[in-house]
């Protein structure tokens, strides 16, 4: 007893100690990798390790049954490298540093400095040779370039995702047509507000409602016609605010504020309340991702209807529709797209050592893109992770233990030249925003300077845009008048803007050529 | 523990007959106390590995720090980082809103616990007491973004209570979420409300520990409520007060980031822009990791200069200081 009363503390202490070190000391143990088969021998499966972020706690493995299959389809051994999202960041970083590379791994933001240090190979020289690479869509191949270089191949998502949402049963009770332009938009607004459209009696409605984000007048101001951040004159890059149409637009957002058509505080509204007031039948118009419209549809029947009401009850009365966007004041539409992919597939140089081991793997990458192997990472294997239903829809499994066998491996699904996966049941809402989608690619305007990225913008970017978006929002709300605006641009200019200007030709004039 | 140690010391005293050296002095001590030092060890890892091992981090400041080429690889650029900042053109007005926030801060918040624990400690009540400690308590356990949140319900231009009220009686709503003018009073006002209640423990404890006895005696000299809260209760409370005072210069030129981060937007940011946001602003949103330390080293001095001279000024004026 005695010895166990003096052994405590020391085992105690001890622990605690064994505890922090431990925090220290949790090393990746090196993964050793076998010689690739690439070139010697065209049979043997490839050895392919990918890294990347993870969303859920059970996932899928190398015994996975969806990964066996991928494996044979694409002769293949695949090792999977999950890392949980909220850290890879930090994650993506440490492997670069570390040396010990996988061959193929998502992207993080910080992977601009080690790409130009010649880290992972340029695989835009190399993606024309693949049938379904070589048609990823020329707009988003250029948002996912550095400086003309494409370092990764671009996870796709929806280009054309931005729209306008307005109450349909709001204009069908004024007795108005969807709007075609700026200046219908603007008519439909002064209805809203002053016309009653819910029919309660109550001057208790608005137009359109916006909030700190400043993504609607980045939107609206694209229907007017100013450039996506960068227009070009003459050849050069300049600016989007130094294009008149900006001052056009701005003075239609002073419009909508002084007129009340806008909800008056939007400058201090978390963007987490914004939605609130079109939910609530106070607002009848936002302009955001255009498959927001559903959401909002549901709780607006949520609201008719009550909680617990059946897709029947809601199926009566249709609150939103949905547009990509509105012409300008002389009908053209111009629309702003949305980057259109989120993080690339990088390839490393140390892991993969040779032109021929790197075609292999982006042979690889182009496999996973045949319809086929799409819905084989999306949906899982017909039988085991779902079952289509009479009418051809998906119908996932419930049960966990196969469920595992597929979760989150569409990480690494590129989805070129686009989604071939099995869609799920559409409501007409849903049916018209994927159109709106897919139509929205022939408006959408591309930045001319995207992927170019400037040495002080890359230091100072955040200061200086935030300039101008100030200035923005103090003009629509009167702080300043023209004179401010104009301040307020060669404030921009003076504390680096011109010199973002001047190297965002350069690099320009250079991937021009 | 000062009395229990002293008193292992005073029993293991006797146990030492030979005169020793001061080397053997040492590690005899060490041998005597090793459980104690063994209990603390942990603690001390604790402060080593997690506070001044990581304190080396400051020295990217001086560095053109890139989190790819590491701290080893990174380019040293002696004090350019501080150069460029105090010659920016924002630095004048980041300085000035931050030492205006601060200096509200000190006036208007710091002596509210105080006089409300005189007031609580006032109560004869103890039920009324204790609920009223309770519920001044309770806003301190709601966070920042929930008290903005709350903020926006309520000022809001479009249907805010407060507001609402104001156009009742003005005719006209008031912009205080957007108009400069309203940003400090709003923080304020925000700061009182949860810090205010939390604060009054340590006072209030302080109170705790006077003598009954003094008070009694001067009751029976005649002294009214007043004249013992002015001789009695507040020299008793000096000591602590003036600690808490300079605990808070420490702190003096925080002015809580994510409070002000979240209170402030496109209209209000000429006043609202401080150190704390800017760093953020530069550091996180920009990744200049080098300049961002650097601005938020130059804080930290500010602050240590504070607390040094604070303190000294307390031990002038006979006080005990923090050390």
């Amino acid at each position: 007893m005695k010895l166990m009363k003096r052994a405590l503390p020391v085992v105690v202490s001890s622990l605690l100690v064994a505890g922090i070190t431990a925090g220290c000391s949790n090393n990746e143990a090196a993964s050793t990798k076998s010689k690739k088969g690439g070139e010697s021998d065209s049979n043997k499966p490839l050895d392919i390790t990918i890294m990347m972020p993870s969303f859920d706690q059970e996932l899928a493995d190398e015994n996975s049954t969806v990964v066996k299959k991928l494996e044979e389809e694409t002769n293949t051994d695949i090792h999977l490298r999950w890392t949980p999202n909220d850290t890879y960041p930090d994650k993506f970083s440490i492997t670069l540093a570390s040396g010990d590379l996988p061959d193929i791994m998502v992207s993080a933001s910080s992977y601009v400095k080690a790409a130009q240090s010649g880290e992972f190979w340029d695989v835009g020289k190399y993606i024309d040779d693949y049938p379904n690479l070589k048609k990823l869509n020329p707009i988003i191949r250029q948002n996912a370039s550095i400086n003309g270089t494409l370092y990764g191949i671009p996870r796709i998502r929806a280009l054309g995702r931005n729209g306008i949402m307005i109450r349909k049963d709001w204009l069908d009770k004024l007795g108005l047509q969807e709007p075609k332009t700026t200046d219908d938009l603007y008519k439909i607004l002064v209805a809203f507000k002053n016309d009653d459209p819910d029919g309660n009696g109550k001057d208790d409605t608005y137009g359109m409602t916006v909030s700190q984000f400043s993504g609607p007048w980045d939107n609206i101001q694209t229907w007017f016609g100013v450039p996506n951040e960068w227009g070009v004159e003459k050849g050069k890059l300049k600016p989007y605010f130094e294009f008149p149409e900006y001052q056009e637009a701005l003075d239609y957002f002073k419009k909508l504020f002084d007129e009340g058509l806008i909800n008056k505080d939007f400058a201090a509204m978390p963007p987490s309340k914004w939605y609130d007031d079109i939910q609530n039948n106070k607002a009848g118009v936002i302009v955001d991702v255009v498959d927001s419209a559903h959401r909002i549809e549901k709780e607006l029947d949520k609201l008719e209807f009550g909680e617990n009401s059946t897709a029947e009850q809601q199926e009566q009365k249709t609150f939103m529709t949905a547009l990509g966007g509105v012409a300008d004041p002389d009908g053209k539409k111009h629309y702003l797209p949305t980057s259109g992919f989120s993080n690339l597939l990088l390839i490393p140089k140390p892991a993969v050592k040779t032109e021929a081991e790197l075609k292999r793997v982006l042979k690889f990458i182009d496999q996973t893109n045949n319809q086929e192997n799409q819905r084989l990472l999306f949906h899982g294997i017909e039988g085991k992770q779902y079952t289509l239903d009479g009418n051809g829809y998906v119908v996932a499994t419930t049960d966990k233990t196969v469920l595992k066998d597929l979760q989150d491996l569409n990480q690494f699904q590129t989805f070129i030249p686009e989604d071939l996966t099995i869609k799920p049941q559409q409501t007409p809402l849903r049916e018209k925003e994927a159109e709106i989608q897919k139509e929205n690619e022939k408006y959408v305007v591309g930045n001319p300077a995207a992927g170019l990225i400037s040495e002080t913008y890359s230091r100072m970017g955040a200061q200086l845009d935030q300039i101008i978006d100030d200035a923005r929002i103090k003009y629509i709300s009167g702080q300043i008048d023209k004179a401010g605006l104009k301040a307020a641009i060669e404030q921009w200019k003076s504390q680096g803007g011109d010199q973002v200007t001047k190297e965002m030709n350069q690099l320009y004039s250079k991937t021009k050529k | 523990m000062k009395d229990a140690s002293s008193s292992l010391e005073a029993m293991s005293e006797p146990a030492l007959i030979v005169k020793p050296n001061k080397r053997s002095a040492l590690f005899q001590s060490l041998k005597r106390d090793k459980w104690l030092y063994l209990l603390v060890a942990p603690g001390l890892l604790y402060f080593l590995l997690f506070k001044y091992l990581p304190m080396w981090g400051v020295l990217i400041a001086f560095q053109d720090y890139q989190p790819f080429l590491g701290f080893w690889h990174s380019e040293w650029v002696g004090l350019d980082n501080f150069k460029f900042f105090f010659q920016s053109p924002d630095f004048l007005r980041l300085f000035k809103n931050t030492l205006i926030l601060s200096f509200l801060n000190l006036v208007l918040v710091f002596p509210l616990p105080i006089i409300v624990a005189l007031m609580l400690n006032e109560l004869k009540n103890a039920l009324v007491k204790r609920g009223i400690q309770t519920l001044i308590y309770v806003p301190h356990f709601i966070s920042m973004v929930v008290v903005t949140s709350m903020t926006y319900v309520f000022f809001t231009t479009s249907g805010g209570y407060i507001n609402e009220i104001v156009k009742n009686v003005t005719g006209h709503t008031i912009p205080f979420l957007t108009d400069p003018q309203w940003f400090r009073p709003l923080i304020i006002i925000q700061t009182v409300w949860q810090t205010t209640g939390w604060s009054t423990i340590i006072i209030l404890a302080a109170l705790t520990g006077v003598n009954a006895e003094l008070y009694e005696a001067a009751m029976m000299d005649g002294a009214g409520r007043w004249r013992q809260l002015w001789h009695i209760t507040l020299p008793a409370i000096r000591s602590t007060i003036v600690i808490l005072l300079i605990l808070k210069l420490g702190h003096f030129l925080d002015n809580g980031f994510e409070h002000i981060y979240l209170m402030s937007n496109s209209l209000n940011r000429s006043v609202a822009d401080v150190f704390d946001t800017y760093v953020y602003y530069i550091g996180l949103t920009s990744g200049q990791f080098s300049f961002a330390t650097a601005v938020g080293l130059f804080k930290s001095i500010i602050s240590i200069i504070l607390v040094l001279g604070a303190n000294k000024l307390a031990k002038k004026f006979g006080e005990e200081g923090l050390y």
